[in-house]
């Protein structure tokens, strides 16, 4: 039978080799983190939005790397998905953004301290995360939706699709754009992204900063959205 | 009781309960803001709300194991403790910190870094506090009649979650960086050093309550923290898949993660085994139920659910949703809640001479919590397995999806609200039990009086 004196000399080793073992790996590990993570364009303002970051407790919310509150979006990867322009627009007043839904505070930032945090998140969207966040394999990935959404001009799917759905994917906050085009003509969705509550008082929809080519991008884009025309 | 030093440990037991009241209070506003009630967003957003229900619980814990060490140390050692007015002055600076931590977050003053959300300057004035209760105990330990394992095991546990809060501190401008040292100072604690703790007052309790010997106990002791540490320190790496990290973590952490239950299971079957084999019946049934009960919740929230989603190829769709939660509330349950209301159920009769244990309220407040619990696990479980499927498999919007999840936060409320009744009655026992004026026993006298050993069986 196992004696005392023998469970102690297990515990004891055990612990010594293991220790050893997780020393040896964090040195070699923080040798290969500069690489991974593209340390070298951590700039200034890459180091003043984390400071940001850390000092808003975005985690409490958010997740981040999938570290977080669970209870806002994961922003990983929200440069690419969502684009600069609509994190500024988010940062400058979150309640706009997303009428109606899940409120975020306003931190009254600064535009300086915008582009902190901008920096910041573009950071970590370069960073190689070993396949995190996986690709929805269940998704609808057929060859036909996929070149749909290629032809959609980048603006529609960055900011649009936040609130809108198009095609089954896209947010549920505002209504879904298919066939928008039988609806509604060119220039009242001129008029209407470019101001919206000057066309609807009251409406929920928030004025966009959008450019002037991404506004006629968008019309063309959306009065072609009809049932007997397929893009 | 056995000194009259180990009275100090009520003051710490009734801090426990006044903390985690309002954890539980700071729980049910987060549970509302999921379902789509977020009536306080303005006063108590939910990253205080959070902050402040995540910090509590770290607070009330260590004050748990810092009454448990001061009740137990005196005793194995065999003398008074060391200073009885640094205990209390460590008690108030800790209430104080902590409380001004937690005033903080609704004010937007803190670090951001989940579970470590103590802004820099408290954390020093928490250092300063740890080492004060380590020396007190240090110097009991060391001056002691007598070194046992099970005061050792509780010692170095300390003193290690002492250190290791340390690399928490180790200023970052990585984000990897950063999230690389925070683990050491939460999975070292709750996957390592705690466990010692944990496994240092099950000891304790077993010896007391079961009457089986103690060299038996302690041999098993060590099999156990054995375990926790072969697989709990490399098992950090399951924190380590995919925060910048190399891609090597996926296997260290994938099979050491994979091999942290046993240290769980160990402890299920050591408190079931040890209580049914023991001659000597204790009067204090719910001490024994609750120490028991840790066991059992440990293993299957900590070591069962905590294997669910470690290994890598589920923990990519998983990391980030709200299956951690479900993992998260039956592990810091079962583990170290349940241990620290164990060791107050075991010592709050000796503590204030009135022997209440086997109440009504008692047993209730022991079912009515595990019931809670466990049915608050399934709510978490279902939620975080719907988001799991719609958000990270069929690529819903994260909005979208949090609004399937609504009504599971319902039951989640429902379930929280059984939890409280049992918290409730445990707390109203606590109070009835009244202060801690509970006479010292003579040299060798049993905490059992005959009119008890007689009673049971």
């Amino acid at each position: 039978m196992l004696s005392k004196k023998a469970a102690r000399a297990f515990f004891l080793v055990g612990t010594a080799v293991c220790s050893l073992a997780f020393v040896g790996l964090t040195v070699d590990t923080f040798n290969r983190i500069p690489a991974q993570t593209h340390a070298a364009q951590i700039t200034p303002a890459v180091a003043r939005g984390k400071d940001l970051w850390d000092h808003s407790n975005c985690m409490g919310c958010h997740t981040l790397l999938g570290e977080g509150g669970y209870y806002a979006p994961e922003l990983t990867r929200v440069y690419r998905r969502r684009g600069p322009d609509f994190i500024r627009a988010m940062l400058r007043n979150p309640e706009a953004m997303y009428p109606g839904q899940r409120r975020m505070q306003n931190y009254h930032f600064t535009e300086a301290q915008i582009d902190d945090l901008v920096a910041f998140l573009r950071w970590i969207d370069g960073m190689d995360l070993n396949g995190f966040p996986a690709r929805p394999t269940l998704a609808s990935a057929s060859p036909e939706v996929t070149a749909t959404a290629s032809a959609r001009p980048q603006v529609f799917n960055q900011i649009c699709v936040a609130c809108h759905a198009i095609g089954g994917s896209g947010g549920a906050v505002g209504p879904a754009l298919d066939r928008v085009g039988d609806r509604l003509q060119p220039d009242y969705l001129d008029r209407w992204l470019r101001n919206p509550s000057a066309v609807k008082p009251g409406t929920a929809m928030p004025r966009l900063p959008l450019t002037d080519a991404q506004v006629s991008e968008l019309v063309t884009f959306l009065s072609h959205q009809r049932s007997e025309v397929r893009p | 009781m056995k000194f009259e030093s180990q009275r100090v440990s009520w003051w710490f037991f009734a801090t426990c309960m006044l903390l985690f009241s309002l954890q539980i209070v700071y729980g049910f506003i987060m549970a509302f803001a999921h379902a789509g009630h977020d009536a306080l967003h303005a006063v108590i957003p939910f990253h205080a709300a959070r902050a402040t229900h995540t910090n509590l619980l770290v607070m009330w814990l260590l004050c748990g194991f810092m009454g448990a060490a001061y009740y137990i140390i005196p005793e194995e050692a065999d003398r008074e403790l060391h200073s009885v007015p640094l205990a209390k002055l460590q008690l108030g600076a800790l209430v104080a910190t902590g409380v001004t931590a937690i005033i903080g977050f609704h004010f937007n003053w803190w670090e951001g870094r989940k579970f470590l959300e103590i802004p820099r300057p408290l954390d020093f004035l928490v250092v300063v506090d740890v080492l004060m209760f380590i020396f007190n105990i240090g110097m009991t330990v060391k001056n002691g009649r007598r070194f046992t394992t099970t005061s050792l095991v509780l010692f170095f546990g300390l003193l290690s979650a002492a250190l290791l809060y340390l690399p928490g501190m180790i200023p970052t401008t990585n984000q990897t960086h950063d999230s690389y040292w925070r683990w050491w100072v939460v999975h070292l604690w709750v996957e390592g050093v705690w466990e010692l703790i944990m496994g240092g007052i099950l000891s304790y309790l077993l010896i007391k309550l079961t009457g089986i010997d103690r060299e038996v106990i302690e041999k098993w002791l060590y099999v156990i923290v054995g375990f926790t540490f072969l697989s709990g320190i490399l098992g950090t790496g399951h924190h380590y898949y995919f925060i910048g990290t190399p891609n090597y973590w996926k296997w260290v952490g994938g099979i050491f993660g994979a091999m942290e239950p046993i240290a769980f299971l160990g402890m299920a079957i050591y408190g079931v085994t040890m209580a049914r084999k023991g001659g000597r019946a204790h009067p204090n049934r719910t001490a024994l139920q609750w120490t028991v009960g840790c066991s059992i919740m440990s293993f299957v929230g900590a070591g069962f659910l905590g294997f669910a989603h470690t290994l890598p190829s589920v923990n990519l769709y998983t990391h980030g949703t709200l299956v951690t939660a479900m993992h998260g509330h039956m592990a810091f349950w079962g583990a170290y809640a349940m241990i620290v209301l164990a060791i107050m159920s075991f010592a709050l009769p000796n503590l204030t001479g009135r022997r209440l244990h086997d109440a009504p309220s008692a047993q209730l407040g022991f079912w009515a919590s595990n019931i809670g619990m466990i049915a608050m696990t399934l709510a978490f479980g279902v939620a975080g397995v719907t988001q799991v499927y719609l958000e990270r498999r069929v690529g819903m919007d994260f909005l979208a999806v949090q609004r399937e999840l609504e009504v599971h936060f319902i039951g989640l409320i429902l379930a929280a609200s059984l939890f409280t009744l049992g918290v409730c009655c445990f707390v109203w026992n606590f109070i009835r039990h009244g202060w801690p004026v509970g006479e010292v026993l003579a040299a060798g006298a049993s905490d059992v009086t005959p009119e008890e050993a007689a009673r049971t069986p």
